[in-house]
């Protein structure tokens, strides 16, 4: 489904990402951890290409995505992206937040837009904010709106990074549980998180990045209890202790 | 004296309402092209092209650092050496369109470079067009930032009006002076042109308070 091949990609002299090569199954969950500016972010955001790369090939679902013939809209229509920070449109309501995409992107008439928005907030349990204003909003709610938005679209992939870190700890729970139950759907799911209770439940595989690079993969119970390198052992015991 | 002299005023008041009329075309002429102009360049200003963020930078420092007469007269004195020839009218239109654009194409880039990276990213990521993130993310929340300043803007370009004069344009300024030859009252005949400066500044001004008071909440 998601497939790279030796990507490298720098920021200036900054070798953001290392000779990264992965293959995601459709359907797969993939949780990626790894300290902070180990490239994370950068490496989901290439998949939709909100970063490009100077080396090496991402194809998804058959798409080159750095290609210059490749229609990005229809792509990025097709992959859901959750932001730490939500993003959501403050001078919208929760509905036409999520309406937004369907309907300039699909060119969804705005009734089929709304009846599958109204869905995917049922779905996140906000059935009750369509009217309101991100502002009027929780943390943990922004996170499930920003999440409805993504499923609106219907994509075939869903990508969340760090979804849960800007949420005070009593709303995370809240927004892991829309995740998990995205999984049971059989959404095929990036996710950068330090969650280590959501990786166990639901990922199917754990990566571990440092500098660039991928240092490790593996099932999360081998990879949180077991950890092959130093690195990731290091870095799991301070996500422990934290 | 006095009476007199006012009377005559009252005479030529015609010619007043023209100049008026002059002012008012060449100022909403302008502020309609400058708002385009100005949007358009702002736009591209807060873009990603470095060469065309150069150039319209170079731009907007001249506007900013020269005088407006000056811009006035390089457009009415100057171009008819390169071969174009324009009338006072046209040419002051040319000029405030210069000057406006410039000072609003700095609103707009300020107003847009208030929103938030992630707002671009948003929309990019949903699929939305560059086209399509600027006209429903990211000016209608830029606007709240631009409008004060718009407006308090168009007040400015309305009294710089009153430099074209010196190129001849019949605008209320010019009727003032060519007034003031025929009636030796400065005070009485500058405080009627000012008056009606004010006529047209003053409901934008007020617009202006308005929008900041609403904009700050
Ligand atoms: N647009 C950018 N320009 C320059 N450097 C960047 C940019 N984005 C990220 N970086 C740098 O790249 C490295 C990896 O960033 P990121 O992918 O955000 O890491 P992570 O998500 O793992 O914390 C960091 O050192 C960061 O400072
Ligand atoms: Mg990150």
């Amino acid at each position: 489904m998601i497939e790279f091949k030796h990507v490298n990609k720098w920021f200036g002299k900054l070798h953001v990402l290392n000779d990264v090569n992965l293959d995601i199954d459709p359907g797969e969950v993939l949780v990626i951890c790894g300290p902070s500016g180990s490239g994370k972010s950068t490496l989901i955001r290439c998949i939709n290409r909100l970063e490009n790369i100077q080396e090496g090939e991402i194809i998804v679902d058959g798409v080159p995505v750095h290609d210059k013939k490749t229609n990005l809209t229809k792509l990025r229509a097709d992959i859901g992206f959750v932001f730490q920070q939500f993003h959501l449109y403050p001078h919208m309501t929760v509905l036409q937040n999520v309406m937004l995409a369907p309907v300039n992107v699909k060119k969804m008439s705005s009734a089929a837009a709304e009846k599958i928005s109204k869905e995917k907030l049922t779905q996140v349990g906000l059935t009750d904010k369509a009217g309101a204003y991100p502002a009027q909003l929780s943390g943990g709610q922004q996170q499930r709106v920003a999440i409805a938005r993504g499923l609106a679209m219907s994509p075939k992939i869903m990508l969340f990074d760090e979804p849960t870190s800007a949420l005070d700890p009593e709303m995370i729970g809240e927004v892991l549980d829309v995740m998990v139950n995205l999984v049971s759907e059989g959404m095929t799911m990036c996710v950068v998180t330090h969650e280590m209770g959501f990786a166990k439940k639901v990922a199917d595989r754990v990566l571990f990045m440092d500098f660039g690079k991928i240092i490790e993969t593996g099932r999360p119970d081998e990879f949180f209890d077991n950890p092959q390198t130093l690195r990731a052992a290091d870095f799991i015991s301070k996500i422990l202790t934290h | 004296m006095m009476a007199f002299y006012f009377s005559r005023l009252v005479e030529i008041f015609p010619f007043f309402l023209k100049g008026l009329w002059m002012t008012t075309q060449i100022a909403f002429i302008s502020l309609f092209t400058c708002t385009i102009l100005g949007f358009v360049l702002g736009i591209l200003r807060s873009g990603k092209n470095r060469i065309i963020k150069w150039l319209i930078g170079v731009y907007v420092s001249f506007v900013r650092g020269t005088p407006f007469v000056v811009q006035v007269f390089i457009v009415f004195f100057i171009l008819p050496e390169w071969g174009i020839q324009l009338k006072a009218f046209p040419a002051a239109l040319l000029a405030m369109g210069i000057m406006g654009s410039a000072f609003i194409c700095e609103i707009v880039s300020g107003g847009i470079s208030a929103i938030s990276k992630g707002q671009w990213e948003a929309g990019t990521a949903s699929g939305l067009t560059l086209i399509q993130q600027l006209r429903l993310v990211i000016i209608p929340q830029a606007m709240k930032v631009i409008l004060p300043p718009l407006v308090g803007q168009y007040v400015l370009l309305i009294k710089d009006t009153s430099v074209v004069s010196v190129i001849g344009v019949m605008e209320l300024t010019r009727v003032g002076w060519v007034t003031v030859m025929r009636i030796p009252e400065g005070l009485m005949v500058f405080s009627l042109v000012g008056a009606l400066y004010f006529v047209i500044s003053y409901p934008l001004i007020l617009l202006s308070n308005y929008l900041e008071r609403r904009m700050a909440i």
